[in-house]
């Protein structure tokens, strides 16, 4: 699931002739900016009153179905990722990754000797761009090659490519790098307070439920550990706000509809960016599930375009 | 009143001070409970575990990083310090700016009867000085600190802890200037404490003599600036309004 960025969707139309079946392929073709128009007639999906919804872009499905067709979006996908997530930023979302890690600092120890390291969970970190940063950082600046990271992700096709990408690193084969197909909503492989560092970028705009994404981070982590999370978030100045939404709106999916021929899955991108909570609707429900937050909550990055989160799970006073 | 900064209002709370006589509306910042301070409850734990490890790993993450340990937390917690090392810095000024106000023997007027009170000038000297004392145990790193404090993003907090605390010490020796001496008087403490501090970083001699040397030496010459100042002040107003006089008398209109 890992990285919804902007781009995934776009080899889909490569693909869709050959390998895998699309979920979109009943889905009508979208305008350019019309979002109001299609919410009203929304083109399947129709929950009944009895079913719990959710967020799939701006259309409302039923929570079951969520799951599904954002796992049709990855797989499609999942060998194309870092190519198109660098078309469609320009490159930039390497420099949010490098700072995201860099600020955690993963694998610092103040003991002599080091510690046993740091124990680290990349959820929907399918491709293993952020785990492979965090290590490297743990081992060449931090001089902790004891610290491991799990690569969690619930879309096997983002797993594999993970896989196959670690072959090309020196954490191949090793102890240090270990994979796990999961929802993050239910990490029931994870024991309770085991874990030092939980990170999720780009992952956990496209979950279902993201307050018991949230329950479950505070669950697995030790006391004292770090919730971090790199996202997309909303545009602080407001003129730099209408340049980001003209080109995340119609840019984005006409890029998506000339280059790759799929205007639905970019549509998706740019809807589930704007629909999820921004800085200070997410900072407050990572404190409502338990967190402290440092200073204000959040660092926006790029004027806000995307921003991280940190949350620590306090130690209970005994 | 002084206490223009939510810090200084913090502070206020801790000193006892005579209820006024009506207080339906109170209006002073002592009369109001103090607000919470700038750090939460979590980050004073890990903060004040880590002042104990000053004295050997200096203002460092590592020292940081050994403080949330002492209080239970991890290596990974210290992400709650975006500004890293510059908190522990901030902590240590906080927190002995609060101390101040506990130093009842200077703050008790007639703590001895019969006894001349001494005047607003001797308290904050003595004020200064305890102040100057509470960086005894970390004077020896201090020069990390201040590198911190002088880094760009970290100035205006530095500025404002610098201005809250000479705001802090002229409030708690009781002065109550409402012109524009009030700004006169916390820039020159701002000024004098600063350089002073910064002296007694390179201080060798037994109890600081020489920091309390120059101390009294800036406070002096600040005293006589303000004298000079003063005349000055006063023979350019003489002047000119003899010289209003002297139009006046060939008839001018003013």
């Amino acid at each position: 699931m890992a990285m919804a960025m902007a781009s995934k969707p776009a080899i889909r139309s490569f693909l869709r002739s050959t390998k895998f079946p699309c979920p979109y392929a009943s889905v009508t073709a979208r305008h350019f900016a019309h979002t109001p128009f299609r919410a009203e007639s929304r083109p399947n999906a129709q929950p009944t009153n009895h079913e719990r919804t959710t967020h799939f872009g701006f259309e409302t499905v039923a929570e079951a179905e969520k799951e599904a067709r954002v796992a049709g979006v990855f797989s499609n996908v999942a060998t194309s990722y870092d190519t198109m997530n660098d078309f469609m930023s320009l490159g930039i979302h390497r420099l949010w990754k490098d700072y995201f890690v860099r600020s955690i600092n993963p694998g610092s120890s103040s003991s002599s000797p080091p510690s046993s390291g740091w124990k680290m969970l990349d959820i929907a970190g399918g491709t293993g761009d952020i785990a492979f940063r965090l290590l490297d950082h743990c081992t060449n600046i931090n001089n902790s090659p004891s610290s491991t990271i799990t690569i969690s992700d619930i879309n096997p096709d983002m797993l594999a490519e993970g896989r196959k990408r670690s072959l090309s690193t020196s954490y191949a084969h090793s102890p240090r790098l270990s994979f796990l197909l999961a929802n993050a909503e239910d990490l029931h492989t994870v024991p309770s307070n085991s874990i030092d560092l939980y990170t999720v970028a780009f992952g956990i705009r496209n979950f279902t439920n993201k307050d018991a994404a949230l329950r479950e981070a505070y669950r697995v982590l030790k006391p004292g550990g770090l919730f971090a999370c790199l996202e997309f978030s909303g545009v602080t100045n407001p003129l730099l706000d209408a340049v980001y939404k003209r080109w995340s709106f119609g840019a984005i999916p006409l890029i998506g509809q000339l280059v790759a021929g799929d205007r639905a899955s970019y549509q998706y991108l740019v809807e589930s960016i704007e629909e999820f909570p921004k800085q200070e609707e997410f900072r407050n429900m990572i404190q409502t599930a338990g967190f402290v937050v440092p200073g204000k909550g959040w660092e926006d990055l790029t004027a806000g375009i995307a921003a991280i989160h940190k949350g620590i799970k306090p130690v209970e006073k005994s | 009143m002084a206490s223009k900064s939510t810090t200084g209002l913090f502070l206020r709370g801790f000193i006892s001070t005579p209820k006024p006589r009506c207080s339906a509306r109170p209006y002073h910042s002592y009369t109001h409970p103090p607000p919470p301070g700038p750090f939460t409850p979590v980050e004073t734990a890990i903060l004040s575990a880590s002042l104990p490890h000053i004295p050997t790993h200096g203002f460092t993450h590592t020292t940081l990083s050994l403080g949330a340990k002492d209080a239970s937390y991890i290596d990974a917690s210290t992400n709650l310090f975006p500004r890293g090392a510059f908190s522990i810095v901030h902590y240590h000024l906080v927190t002995q700016r609060a101390a101040l106000s506990k130093h009842k023997h200077i703050l008790e007027t007639s703590s001895q009867p019969g006894a001349k009170p001494p005047g607003i000038g001797a308290k904050v000297k003595a004020l200064v000085w305890e102040r100057l004392m509470a960086n005894k145990g970390v004077i020896h790193r201090w020069q990390e600190a201040l590198a911190l404090m002088a880094q760009p993003s970290n100035i205006p907090t530095s500025i404002s802890e610098l201005s809250s605390l000479s705001d802090e010490i002229w409030f708690l020796a009781g002065d109550t200037s409402v012109d524009s001496s009030w700004y006169t008087k916390r820039a020159s403490l701002a000024t004098i404490y600063a350089s002073t501090e910064l002296f007694m970083t390179t201080d060798k001699s037994p109890d600081y003599s020489k920091t309390r040397e120059f101390m009294d030496r800036r406070f002096e010459d600040s005293r006589v600036l303000g004298t000079v100042v003063g005349s000055v002040a006063e023979w350019v107003g003489f002047t000119a309004h003899a010289g209003l006089n002297v139009m006046r008398s060939k008839g001018v209109r003013v």
